[in-house]
């Protein structure tokens, strides 16, 4: 359960960091380079300002960054599971349920994506969809084509379980009787099977959601996520990488802690609930 | 009469259920001789199954024997049952599909029984696994095959062959022809008839059908929420059932009878209860048409070793 | 001409290997014939059995008279109409749909575990749109759970919390929700107890005479088949080998297997009597 409580923690620093968060880091003007790499609780040298985890090497105080860079984080985390979710469900009933030439296609296409990395696939799609897009609309779409990019490369274990579930489903007899009653395929498939095999989707679903976070910020890391100005976790820790080394060691640990206590408490949340779902099937 | 083989004295078996404790069998007393076989019957939730599982041992938490005993040739054995389970005492279960390993010979997992139960030679034990394979109705020659390549009818021979390897005094038979056709059926249950009468086994059948209880046991043990209702010689208790449950049950069942062809059968109104919910006193009386204040107040004993009803006091 | 008419029906399931493994093997096909040339006519208001063990058909020869499977050759009359004739207008297909319905074996699996009684019943109403006024249509779903013994107050609970017996009549219920001319039952009592099954077999006797209903009943027991067919035909490896009234065909069986069947049914009847009727 404390996983819960420090989830529920992030989720709500996350939702009013408007409100906590001492500065707001996204606004260029009210940064002060000056202010650069100022270690946490101590007065800079320059200015005198006091930051609880110090600062970054623009200036930006890291305590509210992480804040604002957790908003991102969750938001494409949330999206990206959304749509994975949605597409996954969809494909998965659609192959159990028709079966044939659907199901083939479906699924030798989830085998096919499944053999490359997540993490590829979604910058596979990224650098396709950043070179589709006319030049001055990809600042503006970063973040969505990054919750597509991720959204898309994550839809195969949602698929692969309700395809199995809807095979199951499909022979049982409460489905002929629907089909005696005259419903199409879809009404069929919609009212009757969906039901029915949504209860391992929300496991799947929180399991999804860490993954989705660390894809965000594996990308961000790489460079090819959110952009700079916006720096979300991923890019922190790219940042504070450089700058290990040479002793500004909080642009690096913070920001990853905080990653490491999302992922893990999503985690533990997702384990919690398979097991509490699990007597309620018996 | 011969002492009895079995002897079940005041058995119950319960279960804690949120500070309740629920019987699923309350009280039974059975007896059971060498080369009978008595019929358990029952509606699903009588408690029959229970009974097999604790002559056996096999009774696992959150059930547990509540009270009584259960006396194999003389000896208690519901303390401590490892050692007579699957040698003097052995159980066949419904579905043939499951109770044999896929992977294994039919020939390798009668050796293997034998051999556990006997100081015999591999050799010994494997031309004893072929004469068991005879008596039950299987060509010896097939000795090496796999079970997937037999039939279900087949496979319960197989089963039953397993049973009978460690030469027990008493199979329980547990829905033993359930999940096979008819004409298959009657070919077990024949084999089950020819058993009892040619090694003197002694054979209980656990079953819910009237009609294989008809054309295959001795004697009947009538079951209802756990407690035994009626029992006796199969012919005198479906001819003329004392207990209103016993005729209620036989009324209901169907049978092939040119004088009620397409006439409607009798119903008992009602269900049998569930654990948690089983009446004070008789637990038949609220379907019952005779019962009276004192069923509704007191559990009838067993009247004249035959039926548990108060009105068959006299 | 008699309500439902079966003439030749036959299935056959390609259980090949793929042509490639054919050729390398040199394998003929494989077709299993699940149903070979039956043909039988039930009257209006007739109860038909068909007794056979697995394997015999029975099951697929129910999917095709419910129109759910295409025979592969032969076919199937209601009332005149050809079940598979070609679709002129998917109105009169859907029409047709609504004078036939089943009931099933299983109660567990014939009802949609996540939706509640009173929807389940009420989804066929509303498919065939039989009643449209919403007020109409819960008294009609009332009406119907009280003809097969249940109340109203079930309504808005869910499957699991009925026992079998119950199951079952709610699964009658639904099957006359549409108001059909023929009901299919396809084993329903098989897996219910001995109570219980008397109930429900009555029961249905019951609105077969309050609703005029045609049933085809498919069985494997011999005497569940003997209190509710009026004619009875027996199906072994997907052919009819005997077809009687049920008092001439348990009185004088013709063919070997019947007489296998009926002997080899465990039977109450060996020490249980009804009295002969003068």
């Amino acid at each position: 359960m404390i996983s819960f409580a420090v989830f529920t923690c992030i989720i709500l620093a996350a939702v009013f960091a408007n409100i906590i968060a001492p500065y707001n880091p996204f606004d260029p003007a009210s940064l002060n380079l000056m202010n650069g790499f100022t270690p946490p609780m101590q007065a800079n040298d320059f200015t005198g300002e006091v930051f609880l985890m110090g600062t970054d090497d623009q200036g930006r105080d890291l305590f509210s960054t992480i804040l604002y860079g957790l908003r991102i984080s969750l938001f494409v985390g949330v999206m990206a599971v959304a749509l994975a979710m949605v597409l996954g469900v969809l494909l998965g009933l659609i192959a159990g349920f028709f079966g044939g030439w659907f199901d083939v296609l479906i699924m030798r296409f989830a085998d096919i994506q499944m053999t490359f990395p997540s993490i590829l696939v979604a910058m596979l799609i990224y650098g396709v969809a950043k070179g589709v897009l006319p030049p001055d609309l990809r600042y503006e779409m970063s973040i969505t084509v990054l919750i597509i990019s991720i959204g898309l490369s994550e839809w195969v274990p949602f698929a692969r379980t309700v395809r199995g579930s809807t095979l199951v489903e499909k022979e049982k007899e409460y489905i002929i009787a629907a089909k005696m009653i005259g419903l199409n395929k879809w009404q069929i498939m919609i009212r009757h099977i969906l039901p029915n095999v949504l209860s391992p989707v929300l496991v799947i679903a929180t399991i999804t959601f860490a993954l989705a976070i660390i894809a965000e910020a594996t990308l961000s890391f790489l460079g090819v996520g959110v952009p700079t100005t916006k720096p979300s976790l991923g890019t922190l820790i790219r940042i504070g990488q450089d700058f290990l080394f040479s002793g500004e060691w909080w642009i690096l640990l913070f920001p990853a802690i905080t990653l490491l206590a999302l992922a893990l408490s999503i985690n533990l949340f997702g384990d919690w609930l398979r097991d509490t779902l699990n007597p309620k099937l018996k | 009469m011969a002492n009895p083989l079995l002897e079940i004295d005041q058995l119950s078996v319960s279960l804690k259920k949120r500070k309740q404790t629920l019987k699923a069998v309350d009280n039974l007393s059975l007896k059971i001789y060498s080369g009978e076989i008595l019929g358990l019957v029952g509606e699903s939730g009588a408690g029959k199954s229970m009974t097999g599982s604790a002559i056996l041992g096999l009774i696992d938490p959150p059930l547990f024997i509540s009270s009584g005993k259960i006396i194999f040739e003389g000896e208690r054995i519901d303390q401590n049952t490892k050692n007579i389970r699957g040698s003097k005492i052995s159980m066949i279960f419904q579905d043939p599909l499951v109770s044999l390993n896929p992977l294994r010979r039919i020939g390798d997992q009668l050796v293997e029984t034998i051999i556990t139960h006997f100081d015999v030679s591999k050799t010994q034990a494997f031309e004893r696994a072929k004469s068991l394979l005879e008596e039950v109705g299987i060509d010896p020659s097939r000795i090496n095959a796999y079970p997937h390549t037999f039939s279900g009818g087949m496979r319960q021979r197989v089963v039953i062959a397993l049973a009978l390897a460690p030469e027990p005094a008493l199979i329980i038979a547990d829905e033993p022809t359930t999940a096979l056709d008819v004409s298959v059926q009657a070919q077990i249950l024949d084999l089950l008839k020819k058993l009892a009468k040619e090694r003197g086994t002694a054979i209980i059948l656990i079953t819910h059908d009237m009609g294989v209880i008809a054309e295959t046991t001795d004697r009947v043990a009538v079951l209802y929420s756990g407690r035994l209702a009626e029992i006796g010689k199969t012919a005198d208790v479906l001819k003329d059932p004392k207990h209103p449950y016993t005729k209620g049950l036989v009324a209901s069942t169907p049978r092939i009878d040119a004088n009620s062809l397409l006439e409607k059968l009798f119903q008992i109104p009602g269900a049998m209860p569930d654990l948690d919910n089983i009446p004070e006193g008789c637990p038949f009386h609220p379907r019952c048409d005779f019962a009276d204040a004192q069923c509704r107040k007191e559990q009838p004993p067993l009247f004249q070793n035959r039926s548990a009803c108060w009105l068959s006091k006299d | 001409m008699s309500y439902v008419i079966a003439n030749q029906l036959t299935r056959h399931y390609d259980l090949s290997d793929p042509w490639i493994i054919r050729q390398i093997n040199r394998r003929p096909k494989n077709i299993l014939t699940a149903v070979n040339h039956v043909s039988f006519s039930i009257e209006k208001g007739e109860a038909y059995a068909l007794v056979g063990e697995s394997g015999s058909g029975k099951s697929t020869i129910a999917k095709m008279v419910s129109g759910l499977l295409k025979p592969s050759a032969g076919s199937i009359h209601i009332d005149g109409h050809d079940l598979n004739g070609p679709i002129l207008d998917g109105k009169a297909t859907h029409n047709m749909r609504q004078r036939i319905q089943m009931v099933f074996q299983s109660p567990y699996a014939s009802l949609n575990p996540r939706w509640k009684i009173g929807n389940i019943i009420l989804e066929p109403i509303k498919s065939f749109r039989l009643i449209a006024d919403e007020k109409q249509q819960h008294k009609r779903v009332a009406e119907l759970l009280d003809q097969v013994g249940l109340s109203e107050r079930d309504v808005s609970k869910y499957p699991h919390e009925f026992s079998g017996g119950q199951r079952q009549r709610i699964s009658i219920a639904r099957a006359l929700a549409s108001q059909p001319e023929i009901i299919i039952c396809d084993e329903p009592t098989s897996a219910l107890d001995v109570s219980v099954q008397a109930q429900v077999l009555n029961l249905l006797k019951d609105l077969q005479k309050e609703f005029s209903l045609t049933y085809l009943f498919i069985s494997h027991d011999l005497a569940v088949i003997s209190t509710m067919a009026n004619k009875i035909g027996v199906l072994k490896d997907g052919k009819l080998v005997e077809e009687a009234d049920s008092a001439e065909l348990f009185a004088n069986p013709k063919h070997e297997y019947t007489k296998m069947l009926l002997s080899a049914a465990p039977n109450i009847g060996v020490y249980v009597h009804s009295e002969r009727k003068s």
